[in-house]
């Protein structure tokens, strides 16, 4: 809408093509979706059906980020954090992977240390951050994926864990690197985690800003993904 | 378990594949009776026949109104009630709308694509948020404020927990009660817990228009610092600057702000303005023709904007004739003008002075000779006469075009209805001399002076004999119609008479010409709710 004749520059190129992708991506899966509901049960039960439609997950979460993080880039990420229930919250986050989590015969669960739980943040923001990292623990879990949130002092922490093999340890061990974006080198993963830091970090509060962490102490025993806001 | 076999569902979207894909979701929840529409004037249509329960709407409907627009314009028309749920559809999350959609927020965004169980979950959560608030809703229904605040107040009591869920409401309530202390203890309290973008903004507004420029300001900057992408918060800036008269600084915030968020059209009407005062005639234009492309889908649309776009294009020629290009962008405004109101003589009158000015520079005087006659026509039988401020534009554009005679008539009417005003009359002596319009209202005016002290000191005949004889010298006078209306109701109250009865609905037939953008207009209304009910 701009009137300036400004040259665009590349990132603003990519931005906006990936923009019309996921667009692109949407409408694909409602076609897709329409296209099952039509087909008899056995050939809709398919096994590629899982493929896709977790792929198609995974492909709309990157591109979101990649979105995230070209906003994050030109100062145009404007938080909006208002007052949430947790238990919606972690409800909501489910409900997004429920068909797949179903498909997978993958146990999806969560719980909040007190009833009513409030927390003051962003829920698109950290939203992404938590639907990536499901995402991700989807592929690895052996059987379940467990959400949790409690008070850690002042601030408020949601854990995503799940039973598998758990994070390799350079990953645990350099994990601050990858949050700072200083290792990118294994791709999304590296990038994912920047970019959850990136968002825990807009989340600040009488000068105490929000983090992450990745253990393998978690829960169920596999990985545990713990993002902290104050 | 929530039912939703009961309720009526309105899914709007541009892409009929996706209806249908939402529908088959809802039929899966059971939901029964679901409407379709895929753009915003087919929904309000619905929504003008149909009250819905829910309302899923995309926000991004390509060609036409958006989301936004649609859900302001159900606002502004009355078409949802507050037990509505409102759900934006977006294809991403995120964006500068959310920030912009500061006063006229959707009860939820839900990002595409999404699934069944997302749907669900999201409705379910926002029908028990409802349901808890329903007594705060129905009040708001109602539009009792004082309800709408104990029924938080009791909701509160019950849970504390239900703050965040009840403040806001709360706070517009108090808003409208002018409960200022109450406001500002509430927005205060609020704001020492958490920085929410909306009491942030209330209080500053709040603040600005109790006249406490520098703690507005304060508190508008220290939100721009926290939220960069607040356009309320430039907005404000800018209110604060032209309230100390720094013009040009005023015009640079709402720059800011329209960069931000540049799909309102009221808010590039008021950046236009500005320019206009600050003599940036390219940028006023530049303005105008969004504010006039914007309103065209908007419930905001505003003649005024096509009046200020063609008038800014003149003022941008200069002294010299404006070239073609300039001259049809002209025409195709004001032609857009008379058409989209064409029962309104007054708009029709000033069009054509607009336009015989632009054709006189053009040297086309046959023409604008022509367009004279026809605005003089028009202004002859208005149905409801300018405000003020209009009718002294026009007036001074009259004489410009060498119709001294109308001028002086048009001020005459100005100055027998709202001669009152020192103001008004200020005006109209810098553009005449003529004596008979600048002191023929003094009589009546002392007349009506005394019917207020009467009345102050509940005289109330004598006041009404004052009032009467000021509205006799001065039957056009507003004011004193008004006046005298009201002392007649006083004494209609104590003792019914069928002559001071017809009286008085003779005063307020006389003030119906009245426009309604005047302050007195609301006064007008209440005295008329109170004849009709004797």
């Amino acid at each position: 809408m701009s009137n300036d004749d400004e040259q665009l520059d590349f990132s603003t190129v990519i931005a906006s093509t990936v923009h019309d992708m996921k667009n692109s991506l949407g409408l694909l899966m409602q076609s897709y979706g329409q296209l099952l509901a039509q087909l008899p049960p056995a050939a809709a039960d398919a096994d590629q059906r899982g493929v896709i439609e977790y792929e198609s997950m995974r492909l709309n979460g990157m591109l979101v980020q990649m979105l995230g993080l070209y906003k994050l880039e030109v100062n145009q990420l404007p938080l909006r954090p208002s007052y949430l229930e947790l238990d919606d919250f972690l409800q909501a986050q489910l409900a997004r992977h429920d068909d797949i989590l179903r498909a997978r015969r993958i146990q999806g669960s969560f719980e909040v240390a007190e009833d009513g739980l409030m927390g003051f943040f962003d829920s698109e923001l950290v939203g992404s951050v938590v639907g990536n990292v499901i995402n991700n623990a989807i592929r690895y879990t052996h059987s379940a994926i467990h959400l949790s949130a409690r008070m850690d002092g002042e601030q408020l922490l949601i854990s995503i864990s799940d039973d598998g093999a758990g994070y390799p340890q350079a990953m645990l061990d350099n994990q601050s690197d990858y949050a700072l974006g200083i290792n990118m080198s294994t791709g999304s993963t590296g990038l994912g985690l920047y970019f959850g830091e990136r968002i825990a970090r807009l989340h600040r509060r009488n000068g105490v800003a929000g983090h992450i962490e990745l253990s393998n102490q978690g829960a169920l025993g596999g990985g545990e993904f713990r993002i902290w806001l104050p | 378990m929530i039912v939703y076999s009961n309720m009526r569902f309105l899914v709007v979207d541009d892409f009929s594949d996706f209806r249908s894909s939402v529908k088959g979701m809802l039929g899966q929840m059971a939901a029964q009776q679901i409407d379709v529409a895929a753009n915003g004037e087919e929904a309000l249509n619905l929504c003008r026949k149909t009250r819905y329960d829910v309302i899923l709407h995309d926000y991004n409907l390509g060609e036409g109104k958006n989301g936004q627009q649609v859900l302001e314009e159900l606002h502004h028309e009355k078409l949802i009630s507050p037990h509505c749920i409102f759900v934006m559809v977006t294809a991403e999350s995120s964006q500068a709308m959310v920030m912009a959609a500061l006063e006229f927020e959707p009860d939820a965004y839900l990002t595409k694509p999404f699934n069944r169980a997302s749907l669900q979950q999201r409705l379910d959560k926002l029908v028990e948020r409802k349901r808890l608030l329903a007594p705060v809703l129905d009040a708001l229904a109602r539009e009792d404020q004082a309800a709408v605040v104990n029924a938080c107040n009791a909701l509160l009591q019950r849970d504390p927990r239900l703050a965040p869920l009840c403040q806001r409401y709360k706070a517009n309530a108090l808003a409208v009660l002018q409960r200022h202390d109450e406001l500002e203890q509430l927005l205060q309290g609020i704001l020492s817990q958490r920085p929410l973008p909306w009491a942030l903004m209330k209080l500053a507004d709040h603040l600005l228009q109790r006249g406490q420029l520098d703690q507005a300001e304060a508190l508008y900057e220290q939100s721009i610092e926290q939220f960069p992408m607040l356009p309320a918060a430039f907005d404000g800036l800018a209110r604060v600057k032209l309230a100390r008269g720094e013009t040009l600084k005023a015009q640079v915030f709402l720059e800011q702000a329209v960069k931000i968020s540049p799909n309102n059209p009221q808010r590039q009407a008021e950046l236009g303005r500005v320019a206009r005062t600050n003599e940036d005639p390219e940028r006023a234009v530049r303005a105008y023709r969004q504010a006039v492309t914007l309103g065209r889908h908007s419930a905001f649309r505003n003649p005024e904007h096509h009046l200020s776009l063609a008038d800014s294009l003149k003022v941008q020629a200069g002294d010299t004739a404006p070239n073609p290009r300039v001259q049809l962008e002209i025409r195709q405004t004001l032609e857009d003008l008379t058409r989209s109101w064409k029962d309104d003589q007054g708009l029709g009158a000033r069009a054509d002075l607009l336009q015989a000015d632009v054709l006189r520079r053009s040297g086309k005087q046959a023409d604008a000779e022509q367009l004279l006659r026809n605005a003089g026509d028009k202004l002859a039988n208005l149905e409801t006469f300018f405000s003020a401020d209009t009718a002294l534009a026009v007036a001074e554009q009259l004489r410009e075009l060498g119709r001294g005679e109308q001028a002086d008539q048009l001020l005459g009417t100005c100055a027998e209805m709202y001669g009152d005003d020192p103001a008004v009359m200020a005006g109209i002596a810098a553009q005449t001399s003529n004596p008979s319009i600048l002191h023929g209202g003094e009589e009546a005016a002392a007349r009506n002076r005394e019917g207020m002290r009467n009345y102050q000191q509940q005289q109330y005949p004598a006041a009404l004999e004052a009032f009467r004889d000021a509205l006799a010298r001065q039957p056009r006078n507003i004011s004193y119609a008004l006046n005298t209306a009201q002392s007649l109701l006083r004494l209609l109250l104590s003792a019914p008479d069928d002559a001071l009865l017809t009286e008085c609905r003779a005063c307020l037939a006389q003030v119906r010409s009245l426009p309604t953008s005047d302050p007195r207009h609301a006064r007008y209304r209440k005295l008329l709710e109170k004849v009709d009910s004797l």
